[in-house]
Parts: structure tokens; sequence; C-alpha cells
């Protein structure tokens, strides 16, 4: 919108805030490509360690969890362009940033926890936190599909703690592609129409 | 009797400031202007204004050597602000009453 350094009148002033404000809010990043990254990554990762226990019997079938450190590599190209391009910090991006970080670190301790104690009971514990980062995140964003495809996260979560640990990797892929993936998906076409709307 | 509303803010390019910083942490001097449509020059004199009201703190720095201005509103501009907003609701309501 073009403004003028003029005075005006009350109506003009209150409807040149709501603009501005509206404004804003279209500044909110897409974010999708890191809900596409670590959902295809950890869904791949499922997948081969699937193939590997049970189709090729390979006894180091955790070794698809090597594609871990590729997406954090690819996640830090991300944050480092990211960077560059960002003109404006919003309230919900800083809290987004703040709620994955801290995830992202349960992770490295509940990896650490594992390690420790087995993994044969890990999966429920990351599906839990998946439901837990996705649906905050969805709810930051107000992008319905993202807070269902979290919250259904708790009862996959529940879920697994009953089946056997091979199967409990396909639940973890189907809790990925609920909550990850397909609210990734639908996101990106968000920002893209409204992009294209506020053209 | 009405509160007289704040001259600093009732001017259109200043109060457009203002209402960006109002939802954001922070933002790019060239994204306020991209926003606002105003003149970089324009634009600058008033972000000055504001920042000698004390509304806004102005950092200017080096971001892959290219000069990097941002801006934030401080808690004096949030008060100026709501303060801002309210006279103007006043104002409207008894617009409606007399009308």
């Amino acid at each position: 919108m073009k403004t003028e350094d003029k005075d005006f009148d009350p109506e003009e002033s209150l409807a040149l805030i709501r603009t501005m404000i509206e404004t804003t809010k279209a500044s909110i990043k897409d974010s999708s490509h890191y809900f596409l990254l670590w959902g295809w990554a950890t869904m791949i990762g499922c997948i081969i360690q699937y193939v590997l226990l049970n189709v090729v019997h390979y006894k180091h079938h955790y070794y698809a969890w090597f594609i871990t450190p590729v997406a954090l590599l690819i996640h830090v190209f991300f944050l480092v362009s990211d960077h560059k391009t960002e003109k404006v910090k919003t309230y919900i991006s800083q809290a987004n940033s703040y709620l994955w970080m801290a995830i992202g670190f349960s992770f490295l301790v509940l990896a650490f926890i594992f390690s420790r104690i087995g993994w044969q009971n890990s999966f429920p514990f990351y599906i839990l936190f998946y439901g837990l980062g996705t649906s905050v995140s969805g709810a930051l964003l107000q992008f319905k599909p993202m807070v269902l495809g979290g919250s259904s996260c708790f009862v996959l979560a529940a879920f697994a703690a009953y089946i056997p640990y091979d199967l409990q990797i396909l639940l973890t892929a189907f809790a990925i592609l609920v909550s990850y993936i397909i609210p990734g998906h639908l996101l990106r076409l968000r920002h893209r129409h409204f992009n294209q709307n506020s053209l | 009797m009405f509160k007289e509303l704040d001259p600093i803010l009732h001017s259109q390019l200043r109060l457009a400031v203002m209402s960006l910083l109002i939802s954001v942490k922070e933002a790019e001097f060239t994204f306020i202007k991209e926003k606002t449509n105003a003149t970089a020059g324009n634009l600058s004199v008033q972000v000055q204004k504001l920042k000698d009201a004390g509304y806004i703190d102005v950092t200017k720095q080096f971001k892959d050597n290219y000069p990097l201005t941002t801006c934030k509103i401080t808690k004096a501009g949030v008060n100026a602000f709501e303060d801002y907003v309210q006279v103007l609701q006043d104002y409207l309501k008894v617009s409606k009453k007399n009308a």
C-alpha cells in the first residue's frame, strides 16, 4: 500500500493499522521445507530399516539412520540461506525456532538414553515427540492439518507400545506421513496460494 | 473532553511503520520500505522521528558486507501505540453516537 506523510481522520487511521497488521501476517515465512526435509528423511529411514530388518535380515539394520546426519547438513544449509533472505523476525517464527531447538535437543538426549537402555522401546517416544512438535507448530501457524496430524501421533505413540518392534517402524513411518509430510505439503500449498493472491 | 491524538503517530507513514513493528519482533528497513511503498529518503526521516521520540530502536550493522538497518518497537512505543488506538476508538464511539 502507498503511504504518504499526511494527516488523516480516525477511520483512515484504523484502516491503515488493520492493513499493516494484515500485511505482517502474510510475512510469516514458509517453513514447510523443514517439515518436508525431516518428514521424508525419517520416512526413508524407517522404510530402509524395515527392509534391512525384515527382508534382507541384516544385523546392522539401524545403519538406515545414517540418513540423519545427511538431513542435518541440509537443514544447516536451509538455515543459512533463510538467514540471508530473512527481512523480518516475527514472534511466531521465533517461538517455532525455540520449540524445534528444544525438540532437537530432546531427540539427541533420547538417542543417548536409548543407546544406554536399548532401542527396542524407542519408537513410541519418538512418535510422541513428533506429535508434540507438530501439534504446537500447527497451533502457532494456525494450520489445522498439522494440529490434527500432530495430535494423532499421541494416539499412535500409545498404540505403538502394544505392537512388536518391526511394526513400530512402519507405524513411525505412518506417524511421520500424517504429522510432517502431508501437513508439510499442504502448508507449502497454502503459502503458494497466499503469495499468488497477494501479488 | 478528548485526549489529543499523539502527533508523532498521527501521520500516515509513521503510523504504518508502527503498525508493522507492533506485530513483529524486528524488521529490516528494506522490509518496511517494501510494505509501506515509501521512498527511502522519506522513510529515513520518519524512522528518525520515531527513534527520537523513543518509540523505536534502530540498529545499524553489516550483513554480508552490506549495511543493514533493523527497527524494533520499544516499550514506550507499544504504550504510545496502545494509547493512540484507545483515543481513536473514543473518537469513533462519539462520532457514531452523534451520527
